[in-house]
Formats: C-alpha cells, sequence, structure tokens
C-alpha cells in the first residue's frame, strides 16, 4: 500500500531526525524491558526454590532436625532427627488438611556421589504436591521395588540413560543397594536435580529406620487457610516444627507485584517521556508536509487517508523503538549478572526466601547458592518481549495521533499555498 | 451546441483577512461545454485561481452554485468533495506538486491508490499514461531528477489516470520554457482530441490562449467577455 511507501521513504529521507526520535522510545522501552525480565527472573526463581521445597503447603518436620543437618562432609548417617510413622494420622485429623504424604530424606551416596536421597509414597506425594517434572521415563509407582527417579543435572553428571542401574550407599556397613532408573525429573535449578526419588518402603529399608519418616507434607483444603493449619498442626502435635513455603511463596509474590508495578512505572515515565520526541517529529513532519497534504487532498485524499499516512509514520517509528528497545534490553539483561554482581545479593533478605529455603529443603551448599541465583539472571519472556514491542507500537500510534489529526484537518486550498 | 459540463449560477467568493473582506468573485455565471479547452484569462488578483479551485471543489463558494454535470458540488459534503476531486477532475499545477518521495510511476499512481484499485492494475494503467506523455523511459525517476516540462507531464498523467471528465490546470506552462510550454500544449490538445475531456486553464501565456478553443477573461471577480 503506498501509505506505507509513503511512510518508509519520509522516515529515510530524515535519517537523523528518525534515529534520534526513536531512541527515545528504544531508551524507555529498553528499560521497561530489562525491569520487567528481572521481575520475571525472580518471580521463576522464588517460584522453583518454592518448588524445590516440595510443592506442599506445610512442612511438617522433628523440630530438632535442623540443630544436627542433614548434609555435610560427615552426613553419612541418616538424620537421626525422625518422626515416628504414627503422627501421620494425628496430623490427617487436623480440619483443614486436605491430603498427606510423609517422606523421609537422607543423605547417601549414588556412584560415588553424594546427594538427598527422598523416600516418598508415590500416590500421596502426588496428590499433595501436584508431582514432580518428569522429563523422561515415569515417575515411581506404588510398591514398586528398588525403582529410582533422578535429577537431569545428576544424571548428565554420571553420564546415566534410564533404564540402567546405580547404585546406593549410605554409608552404613553392609548398607549397599542396586536401584533400576525409571525416570528423571527436571526442575530447571541445576542444585535441585542433584537428588534422587525412591520409595518410602525402599528409603526406610535401605537406611534401617522402619517406621520412621523425616518430613510430612501437607496439602490444605484451601491455600486461604494454610496458617490456620499450620498453627493447629504445631499447637496439637509435639515436638514438630512447621513450614509454609505456599505462604512464603504468596508473600514473595506481592513483594514481587509490588516491584513490577514499581519498575512498570519507571519504565512507563522514560517511556512517556520518550514520546513527546516522537509527536515534536511528527508535528515537525506535518508542518514541513503542508503542501504535500494540501496536493494529496487536491487529488482526492480524503481525511483519513492523510491520517493514515502519518498514523503509519508514528507506528513505524513505535515499531522500530520497540523492537531495538527489545533487543538493547535482552543485551542488557544478559549482561545484567555481570554489571551488577553483588549489587543485589543482599536484597534477598526482605523476600523471607532464604529461611525457609534453607530450612526445610537446604542443603548446605544450597541456600548461598540461590541468594546470589535469584538476581543475577533476569529472564527474557515472550510475553514480556510480546509486551514491550506492543508497547513500543501502541506509545508511535498514541503519539501520532494528534498530530495526524492536524494534518488531516488541514484545508486544500491553504495548504497547497504553503511554501 | 453540445452539452454543458459545468455551469456555475451567481457565484461569489468573499475572503475575510482579518478585518478586511475581499471580494474575489462577483456573481460569476460562467457555462462551459463539454470538449473544450477553455483558457481563463485576467490580472493577477482578478479571482481566476479563485474560480479554478471552486469548480475543483478545492474550496467553497461564499454563495452561488456550480453545477458539474448536473450535480450541484456546493451541497457535497467533505467526504463526497473528496471523492469528486477523486473521480470527477484532475488537477495540473504551475509547480507541478508531484510528491518528491515517490517516483514518477507512484505519482501517477496515488489517485488510483486512493480509489482502491489494486496495485498489477494500478502499476499498467499507471505506465501507460506515462507512456502515453512520452515518459515510459522515466518511470522509476523521483521528481527532482526529472526537467520541469517532464515534471509537468508526470503531473497531467497524475490528472488523468481516473479518466476525470475535467483537467483543471494552473499556469500550467508558468514555469515552463516556451519549447516545453509548446509541447506541453500540443499534449493537452491530443488528448483532448482523443478523449474528449474538457480542459479549464487558468493562464497568462499567449502560447496556451492561442490553443485554446475559447477564451474566458475576468476582472474584478467578473467574467467580462465570454
Amino acid at each position: 500500500m503506498f501509505v506505507w511507501s509513503i511512510a518508509v521513504r519520509n522516515l529515510r529521507r530524515r535519517r537523523l531526525r528518525t534515529a534520534l526520535t526513536v531512541s527515545g522510545i528504544v531508551v524507555g522501552i529498553s528499560m521497561m524491558f530489562i525491569l520487567l525480565s528481572l521481575v520475571s527472573g525472580m518471580e521463576s526463581q522464588a517460584r522453583s526454590m518454592v518448588r524445590a521445597l516440595g510443592g506442599a503447603d506445610i512442612i511438617v518436620s522433628n523440630s530438632t532436625s535442623f540443630r544436627n543437618g542433614m548434609g555435610g562432609p560427615l552426613g553419612a548417617l541418616p538424620s537421626p532427627s525422625t518422626l515416628d510413622e504414627s503422627i501421620v494420622d494425628a496430623i490427617g485429623g487436623i480440619q483443614g488438611v486436605y491430603a498427606i504424604s510423609p517422606q523421609f530424606s537422607f543423605s547417601c551416596s549414588i556412584n560415588g556421589r553424594r546427594i538427598t536421597v527422598y523416600g516418598v509414597e508415590p500416590k500421596s506425594y502426588e496428590i499433595v504436591t501436584g508431582g514432580l517434572n518428569i522429563a523422561e521415563g515415569r515417575f515411581l509407582i506404588e510398591n514398586s521395588n528398588r525403582e529410582i527417579v533422578l535429577g537431569k543435572a545428576l544424571m548428565e553428571f554420571l553420564n546415566l540413560t534410564v533404564g540402567q542401574t546405580v547404585s546406593l550407599n549410605t554409608g552404613q556397613e553392609g548398607r549397599e543397594q542396586t536401584f533400576n532408573i525409571v525416570g528423571v525429573f527436571e526442575t530447571g535449578m541445576f542444585f535441585q536435580e542433584y537428588a534422587a526419588y525412591i520409595t518410602l518402603a525402599d528409603a526406610q529399608n535401605i537406611t534401617g529406620e522402619y517406621g520412621l519418616i523425616t518430613q510430612i507434607l501437607v496439602k490444605c483444603e484451601d491455600p486461604s487457610i494454610v496458617s490456620d493449619v499450620a498453627s493447629a498442626i504445631s499447637s496439637t502435635v509435639p515436638g514438630v516444627r512447621v513450614t509454609t513455603p505456599t505462604a512464603v511463596l504468596q508473600q514473595a509474590n506481592q513483594m514481587l507485584n509490588t516491584l513490577t508495578m514499581f519498575f512498570a512505572t519507571i519504565g512507563l515515565v522514560a517511556l512517556f517521556a520518550g514520546s513527546f520526541g516522537v509527536v515534536n517529529t511528527m508535528m515537525m513532519s506535518v508542518t514541513e508536509r503542508t503542501r504535500e497534504i494540501g496536493i494529496l487532498k487536491a487529488i482526492g485524499a480524503k481525511s483519513y487517508d492523510i491520517m493514515k499516512i502519518f498514523l503509519a509514520e508514528s507506528l513505524l517509528i513505535g515499531l522500530i523503538g520497540g523492537g531495538a528497545g527489545v533487543a538493547a534490553g535482552s543485551i542488557l539483561a544478559y549482561l545484567f549478572p555481570t554489571l551488577t554482581s553483588g549489587i543485589f545479593a543482599i536484597g534477598i533478605s526482605p523476600f523471607g526466601m532464604r529461611n525457609p529455603f534453607s530450612g526445610a529443603a537446604g542443603r548446605g551448599w544450597g541456600s548461598r547458592a540461590t541468594s546470589a541465583i535469584i538476581f543475577t539472571t533476569p529472564a527474557i519472556t515472550p510475553i514480556n518481549i510480546i509486551v514491550c514491542f506492543s508497547l513500543g507500537a501502541f506509545v508511535g500510534i498514541l503519539a501520532g495521533l494528534y498530530p495526524a489529526w492536524r494534518a488531516s484537518r488541514m484545508r486544500p486550498v491553504e495548504a497547497l499555498r504553503h511554501v | 451546441m453540445s452539452r454543458l459540463i459545468v455551469r456555475t449560477v451567481d457565484l461569489s467568493k468573499v475572503y475575510r483577512r482579518g478585518k478586511v473582506s475581499v471580494l474575489a468573485l462577483r456573481n460569476v455565471n460562467l457555462q462551459i461545454a463539454a470538449g473544450e479547452i477553455a483558457g481563463i484569462m485576467g490580472p493577477s488578483g482578478s479571482g481566476k485561481t479563485t474560480l479554478l479551485n471552486l469548480i475543483g471543489g478545492l474550496d467553497k463558494p461564499t454563495n452561488g452554485r456550480i453545477f458539474v454535470d448536473g450535480v450541484d458540488i456546493t451541497a457535497l459534503g467533505e467526504r463526497e468533495l473528496a471523492d469528486y476531486r477523486l473521480k470527477k477532475v484532475g488537477f495540473v499545477f504551475q509547480f507541478y506538486n508531484l510528491i518528491p518521495t515517490l517516483t514518477a510511476l507512484e505519482n501517477v499512481e496515488i489517485p488510483l491508490a486512493l480509489a482502491g484499485v489494486p496495485k498489477n492494475e494500478r502499476r499498467e494503467r499507471a505506465l501507460n499514461l506515462l507512456k502515453m506523455v512520452g515518459l515510459e523511459d522515466r518511470a522509476e525517476h523521483k521528481p527532482d531528477e526529472l526537467s520541469g516540462g517532464e515534471q509537468q507531464r508526470v503531473a497531467i498523467a497524475r490528472a488523468l489516470i481516473n479518466n476525470p471528465s475535467i483537467v483543471l490546470a494552473d499556469e500550467p506552462t508558468g514555469d515552463l520554457d516556451s519549447k516545453s510550454a509548446l509541447a506541453l500544449m500540443n499534449l493537452i490538445k491530443d488528448l483532448n482530441r482523443r478523449n474528449g475531456q474538457t480542459f479549464i486553464i487558468v493562464t497568462h501565456d499567449p502560447i496556451v490562449a492561442e490553443r485554446c478553443t475559447k477564451i474566458y477573461t475576468i476582472r474584478d471577480g467578473q467574467i467580462e467577455s465570454a
């Protein structure tokens, strides 16, 4: 359509002016993009960290378990801080509890590499946590014998494939058993994938801790009653510690929403400033081309034809600005970790992520690593790309409306008289 | 006598510049027959261009009516008037008024694009017209790469592309040397003979006047002789 060729050629005719105008949009869009990517990054990190907690609403463990710790170089022995399986029924009877799943986690070496192994009841585990993200093969099934699901990173590290067998060694005399690999899970977070899942019965068998568990994962009937149920558990069952990862996630999400709003506002202000550049350029363009508008009207262009020509031009500025802004933002987001290393690492504590993480699932080396990870990896998501790109286009159109309207309103005779 | 294509009835136009009113046209009653090459002559400021702009639907009269092919164009709304300019009349200006960023071919195509004609057909018709005005080998040139005479021929092609019944020209030879002016007038005569289009030409140029089939002289906003 000739509307576009006129628009493109006018932008080309004034390259420098076009470039300067576009850069106003680029600054706003790239700023917006990197800030949104940062928030997305935090969001996904927060979510996968909570996922590492098991995806359960509440985690019940022995109140002494943290004093002893489970990782460490001498963590050869299974954690002594266990719970008796009988409390499973006690917790199951508390009002608001929808489902529970007992778990026995212990430290163990697999083909010589020390990892955390979780013994779970497959069915209830899936109900309570929503299950693992299986990348290959399948999850455990009820009453399976000597089957194991390993993390993807661990599989790659040990160079294993589904169908092979691995040897688990708890470090105790004579406690070495062979397991069949039936599946691989993926969390997207490297350190979480250095773990394995077997059935609860197999876990108790290999450790010799029959009738004992280390955690009970609880799912509530409704997310809103999690904290009530949690306090009911800690008051009715003696000697347990209660952690509520979803509550932490909600809190973190609230913080992230506030942060998103804050960042988006900064980006919008920058974009707003940039849009004045577009308005200014378009007004100049309209004035410069008054005669051209007169000619077009004289040979039969309607007001909306004129409007289309100028809107096309400002839309193009917006599209180029949006595209270049997203590109520049992506590069900045990519460079962000190097540019800001250390600055944001401390910022983790306000989100309260460190505490519960190191509490329920921290395996020594995990907790420190996460605080760095959470703030240094902006996530470039398709939705952010689409949002920022269309925002550029939208600002282009918006900034072009008034100049285009002015152009379309010109009277042909007067416009033609313009030199 | 052939049928009338343009008829004005008591046409008046008053311009207001601040507190001063200028009477540009005063009760003009003009009749132009279809197929004429009508020359409108007169001193500067006599109202020639005003009359042409009114007939072309670029401006609205203060009083009076203009009938083109029996239709009262003074009663048309803005959109209908734009449509009238697009399909019924073609404009040729003294300073060619081509769009500087577009090629000769694209300039000729504009009215077709505005009328919604598909691209291939547009191209073909525009090329045919450029051939008719002798510029087929200049089709891809921008206006600033063409001579004045060539630009004016592109402008004529653009004015003719939608097959208008009237072509309005305001001092079309005003910026041309006499050789180009003569060539342009011969082209107009030729087109008039072939297609029977009516030309209304505002001019000072004797080369043009000699080739008009009829001359109207305007003085102080009134037609003097017909």
